[in-house]
C-alpha cells in the first residue's frame, strides 16, 4: 500500500527524507487513528474525558478555598495543592493558625502578602461562613440551597457547594475509571492470553476461576474487604472493582488467543525455539491487543457506573469524599432538591457516554469489516 | 452430544462448589454476625451479655468454624434444605418465593416490552442506514443506553412523581390495597408498575436495538443479500425475510444470557422504587448477616448463570447446522 499523497502541516520546508525502502503501508495504529479521528461523535467524546482531565487537573483552581499562589512572609506559597494531599500544606499556615481561612488571615498577619484566588471561593468539604471572602454570604442551607449567583449548581442541606464538590468528584470519576481498568486489564489480558494459549488444564482451571468472579457480587466483596482493611478508602473500592471487572476481558482475549496460537508466525517463533511467556507477550499480544481494546473502554465506562452506584447505594468511600454518587445519594433521600440529582446525574451520564463513545470509536476504527459505514 | 451434555454439566457443579465457597468463606469473615448486627441496630444499650451470646451461638451454628459450617450447609442443600433465615425465621425457600413475583412482574414484561419495541427499531435502523433520522434514533439509543439506571430512574421520578403528582413514589401497592376489589387491586399494582417497568425497560431497549441493528449491518453487507436484490426482491421482503431470519441466531443465545437478570432483579433500581423483590431481599440479607438466605441467593444466581450459558451454547448449536458439539 502507498502512503497517500497529503503530507502534514509543518514538513513542508524540512527535505524530504531519502527513502531507504519502498514507501512503507501506514501502520496498523497510525490507520486505526486516522480512522478514529474521521468519527465526529468519538472525536468529541475523545475530547471531553481531556476536558475532564483538565478539569480534575485545575480543581483546585477553578474552586476552592485556598490561594494558588500566594506571597506571605518573604515567601512563595502554593497552598492550594493541599485539596490534592493533605500534607502538601505548608506547616507555616498551620503554625500561624490560618485555621484554613486564607482571605482575612492573609492580610491580617503579613500586609505585605499578595496571592492569586480560585475561580470560586467554594470548598468541597465545608460550608462557606459569612464574611469569608468580600461580598460574599453565607452559604444557605437546608431546602434553600437553590442554585444562585455564588452556588452555581446550589447546595446541600449542609451547605456545602454543590459545583465544588462536583469539580473536585471529577477526580474520583477519571480515577475510578483508568485504575480499575488497569488492574482488569492486566488480570484479565494475562488469564486470558495464558489460557487461550496454552490450553489444555491451564485453560481449564483458569476459564473456572473466570465463572468463579463473575458469579460473586461486587457488593459482597466490598463488604469483605472493609473486613480486612480498616480504613476504606478509595484506592481500595478501585482495587476491588478492577479485581472482579476483567472477566469480559478475559474471555476475549482468549478467544483472540485462541485464533491466533496456529498461525505462521507463531509456528515460526515456536520453531526458532522462542519461550512460550515470550511469544504470548511479544507475538501474540500486540496482535490481539486492539480487540481487547474495545471492551477495556467499555469497561472505564461501566467502574465508573459500579463507583457511583456503590457510593449510591451508601458503600463507597467514606465521607469527606465528593463523588458523583455520593452526591447523588443525598439527592435521593430529597427528592425536591433538584439540583442534587440534576447536576450530579448529568455528570455521571456524560461521562459514561463519552466513554462509551470512545469505546464504539474504536470497535469501527480497528474492525475493518465496520470501517466503511453503509457499504 | 451426550457427552458434551454430561461434562459440561460435571464442570458446572465443580465451578458451584467453587462459587459457594469463596462466598461462604467471604461473608463468614465480614464482621458481625446476624446476631450482633440485628440487636445493636434495634437498641444500643440491649446489647447480649457474652455468655448469652454464646448459647444463642451454639443454637444456631454460629460458633463453628467457617470450613466445619460450609460442610454443614452444604450436606443440608444436598438434602434439599436451604435452612432458616435469621431475621425473618422463617424457610430460606419461602421467603425466596415470596420474593420472586414482585421481581419476575417487572423482569418479564420488560423483557418483553424491549424486544417487541426493539425488533422494529433495529430493522428500522437497518432500512434507513447512514440516513439523518437514523442517526438521530442511533444516537438516542446510544444516549439511553449510557445512562445509568440509578439516574433515569431519579429523573423520572423527580419530573413524574415530584413535578406532576402522575405516579406514586414507591412499594407495589397503596396503603389502602387490602380494602380493594380484585379489580382495583390489578389496577393499583399496574400502577405501581410503570415507572420501574420504563427504566428495567430503557436500558435492555437500548441494548437490544444496538444488538439487532450490529447483527443486521453484519448481514446485510453478504453475497446473498444482493443476489436477492439483484433479482428483484423487493426492500422489505430482503430486510425480514432473507436477512433478519438470518439474525436469529445470535439473538436467541442472547435470550439464554438474559436468564439470570430475569430472576435476580437490580439491587439498585429495587431499592430506589422500595420494590419487595430479589435484589433488595439480596440488599437487605447481606446488611443483616442472614448468611442461609445470602448463600440461598447466590446459589440460585449461580445456578442461573451457568445454565444460560451452557443454554446459550446449545441454542446456539439447535439453531445453527454448522455448530456441533461432539
Amino acid at each position: 500500500m502507498v502512503r497517500a499523497a497529503t503530507s502534514t502541516s509543518g514538513s513542508v520546508d524540512a527535505p524530504p527524507p531519502v527513502p531507504e525502502t519502498a514507501h512503507h503501508s501506514r501502520g496498523f495504529w497510525a490507520e486505526a487513528w486516522r480512522q478514529f479521528r474521521r468519527r465526529k461523535l468519538a472525536m468529541a467524546a475523545f475530547c471531553s474525558v481531556w476536558f475532564l482531565v483538565v478539569v480534575a487537573l485545575l480543581a483546585p483552581a477553578i474552586a476552592g478555598t485556598k490561594p494558588i499562589v500566594c506571597r506571605y512572609k518573604g515567601e512563595l506559597y502554593f497552598p492550594a495543592l493541599a485539596y490534592f494531599n493533605e500534607s502538601w500544606e505548608n506547616p507555616i499556615f498551620f503554625n500561624d493558625k490560618f485555621r484554613k481561612i486564607y482571605p482575612k488571615n492573609l492580610k491580617k498577619k503579613d500586609p505585605e502578602s499578595w496571592a492569586v484566588w480560585p475561580l470560586f471561593y467554594q470548598d468541597p468539604f465545608r460550608r462557606i461562613k459569612e464574611g469569608e471572602w468580600e461580598g460574599q454570604p453565607e452559604n444557605p442551607s437546608g431546602d434553600q440551597g437553590a442554585p444562585n449567583k455564588y452556588n452555581l449548581f446550589g447546595t446541600n442541606q449542609q451547605g456545602i457547594d454543590v459545583f465544588a464538590q462536583m469539580v473536585h468528584g471529577t477526580t474520583i470519576a477519571l480515577l475510578v475509571g483508568f485504575v480499575s481498568m488497569g488492574i482488569a486489564s492486566l488480570i484479565g489480558i494475562t488469564f486470558g492470553a495464558v489460557a487461550g494459549y496454552l490450553g489444555g488444564w491451564a485453560d481449564m482451571v483458569l476459564s473456572r476461576i473466570t465463572e468463579v468472579v463473575m458469579c460473586v457480587p461486587t457488593l459482597i466483596l466490598i463488604l469483605a474487604l472493609l473486613a480486612i482493611v480498616e480504613k476504606t478508602t478509595i484506592w481500595h473500592i478501585m482495587a476491588v472493582i478492577g479485581c472482579t471487572g476483567w472477566t469480559s476481558i478475559a474471555r476475549l482475549a482468549r478467544a483472540e488467543f485462541l485464533k491466533l496460537r496456529d498461525s505462521d508466525f507463531v509456528i515460526a517463533a515456536r520453531a526458532l525455539g522462542v519461550g512460550w511467556p515470550r511469544i504470548i507477550f511479544r507475538h501474540v499480544l500486540p496482535n490481539a491487543l486492539a480487540p481487547v481494546l474495545v471492551p477495556i473502554t467499555f469497561g472505564i465506562a461501566s467502574a465508573i457506573l459500579t463507583e457511583s452506584s456503590l457510593s449510591f447505594l451508601g458503600f463507597g468511600a467514606p465521607p469527606p469524599n465528593p463523588s458523583w454518587g455520593t452526591l447523588l445519594n443525598s439527592g435521593r433521600d430529597n427528592m425536591h432538591l433538584w439540583w442534587l440529582i440534576v447536576f450530579p446525574g448529568a455528570a455521571i451520564f456524560l461521562a459514561v457516554l463519552a466513554y462509551n463513545l470512545i469505546g464504539e470509536g474504536l470497535q469501527e476504527a480497528t474492525d475493518p469489516r465496520l470501517r466503511d459505514p453503509g457499504r | 452430544m451426550l457427552n458434551y451434555l454430561v461434562r459440561r454439566l460435571f464442570i458446572g457443579a465443580l465451578t458451584l462448589l467453587l462459587i459457594t465457597f469463596v462466598i461462604f468463606a467471604l461473608i463468614r469473615n465480614i464482621p458481625g454476625t446476624p446476631l450482633t448486627v440485628a440487636i445493636s441496630e434495634t437498641d444500643p444499650s440491649r446489647k447480649l451479655n457474652p455468655a448469652d451470646l454464646e448459647r444463642i451461638s451454639k443454637t444456631y451454628g454460629l460458633d463453628k468454624p467457617w470450613q466445619e459450617a460450609y460442610v454443614l450447609w452444604l450436606g443440608n442443600v444436598l438434602k434439599g434444605d436451604f435452612g432458616q433465615s435469621f431475621s425473618r425465621k422463617k424457610p430460606v425457600t419461602t421467603i425466596i418465593a415470596e420474593r420472586i413475583g414482585p421481581t419476575l412482574l417487572l423482569s418479564l414484561t420488560s423483557i418483553v416490552l424491549a424486544y417487541v419495541l426493539a425488533i422494529p427499531l433495529g430493522l428500522y435502523a437497518t432500512a434507513r442506514s447512514g440516513k439523518f433520522d437514523e442517526r438521530l434514533t442511533s444516537l438516542g439509543l446510544y444516549m439511553l443506553y449510557s445512562l445509568p439506571a440509578f439516574v433515569g430512574a431519579l429523573l423520572l421520578l423527580l419530573l413524574l412523581y415530584q413535578k406532576l403528582h402522575w405516579f406514586p413514589l414507591i412499594g407495589m401497592t397503596s396503603d389502602d390495597y387490602e380494602s380493594l376489589t380484585t379489580w382495583e387491586k390489578m389496577r393499583d399494582i399496574g400502577w405501581h408498575c410503570v415507572l420501574p417497568v420504563t427504566c428495567y425497560t430503557y436500558i435492555s431497549l437500548a441494548y437490544d436495538a444496538r444488538f439487532i441493528r450490529a447483527n443486521m449491518a453484519e448481514v446485510i453487507r453478504q453475497d446473498y443479500i444482493r443476489t436477492a436484490r439483484a433479482k428483484g426482491v423487493g426492500p422489505l421482503r430482503v430486510l425480514f425475510v432473507h436477512a433478519f431470519r438470518n439474525t436469529l441466531i445470535p439473538l436467541v443465545t442472547q435470550i439464554g444470557l438474559t436468564l439470570p437478570a430475569l430472576l435476580s432483579g437490580s439491587v439498585i433500581l429495587e431499592r430506589i422504587f422500595s420494590w419487595p423483590g430479589m435484589g433488595s431481599l439480596f440488599f437487605d440479607s447481606i446488611g443483616e448477616r442472614d448468611y442461609p438466605t445470602i448463600m440461598g441467593l447466590t446459589l440460585m444466581f449461580s445456578v442461573l448463570t451457568l445454565a444460560g450459558q451452557l443454554l446459550a451454547d446449545l441454542l446456539y448449536a439447535a439453531v445453527d447446522p454448522r455448530v456441533g458439539y461432539s
